[in-house]
């Protein structure tokens, strides 16, 4: 065995030895990753998953490396860009990635990305 | 400041040019003639066409360090860099089937499933899903 392949077996052993903990992050992401345009609710996932919705906010964060909330926001983003780029407009693409108001979206997708929507639209339309 | 251009050292440009497009579906995006036989040569993904481009570097042909660097992140398992995939077990079966040869087979660590190959240019690459 490599050097390398003994320290992800470390690792593992170190810091990923809570499976309880891995399953329950992975099912809030994957819980996100169906539900991104809907109202997140934490609420009914900590229910199902029997932890607090704090604790569930620090586990997220202690694998992940960010918040749910900083992910659903990439996720969203990330959404509108491959919709905006299938032709879609850019209002539609808001609605439908789950933002009620076009401008903390224009302003959360120019923050994420550098670019407005509309610049972004034409860029890949040129 | 963006990042544009992030490099991999490779002990033979055109053999990695092969390997990367072929193995990996990478597509080229430049190349030019540097003088001596050497090349500014960047690839980009196929799926993320407008990402970083991944220049193939002849640093260990020229450079003795980076050749010593290189051999002992090899020798130690150790990958170069990393690509992300949406299945790793797929891209390792697919992988596979196209002979690529590898050090870790899929293996979950966390919130993520990796995999390491020899590219066959002296680096170890590891694949990334995040789970």
């Amino acid at each position: 065995m490599n050097h390398y392949n003994k320290e992800v077996s470390r690792i593992k052993d170190d810091v990923y030895s809570n499976q309880w903990q891995i399953d329950t992050v992975i099912g809030l992401k994957n819980y996100m990753d169906i539900n991104f345009s809907e109202k997140l609710n934490l609420t009914l996932f900590s229910k199902i998953r029997f932890v607090s919705k704090y604790h569930l906010l620090r586990l997220f964060k202690k694998y992940y490396g960010l918040t749910p909330n900083q992910y659903l926001m990439d996720k969203r983003v990330e959404k509108a860009k491959e919709y905006i780029k299938k032709g879609m407009s850019v209002s539609d693409a808001c609605y439908e990635v789950g933002f009620e108001s076009l401008s903390s979206f224009s302003s959360l997708f120019k923050r994420k990305t550098g670019i407005s929507p509309s610049e972004y639209q034409k860029s890949n339309f040129r | 400041m963006k990042i544009s251009v992030i490099s991999i050292p490779v002990l033979d440009q055109e053999k990695a040019l092969q390997f990367y497009t072929e193995k990996l579906n990478f597509i080229k995006k430049k190349d030019v003639p540097v003088g001596g036989g050497n090349r500014w040569l960047t690839l980009v993904s196929e799926e993320q066409q407008d990402g970083p481009e991944l220049l193939l570097e002849p640093a260990p042909l020229h450079f003795e360090p980076s050749k010593v660097y290189q051999n002992a992140l090899f020798e130690a398992g150790i990958p170069y860099t990393q690509f992300d995939v949406s299945d790793v077990q797929k891209e390792y079966d697919r992988l596979l089937e196209l002979g690529v040869e590898f050090s870790m087979k899929p293996t979950e660590m966390g919130t993520v499933k990796i995999a390491v190959f020899n590219d066959t240019c002296g680096n170890n690459i590891q694949l990334v899903e995040t789970l």
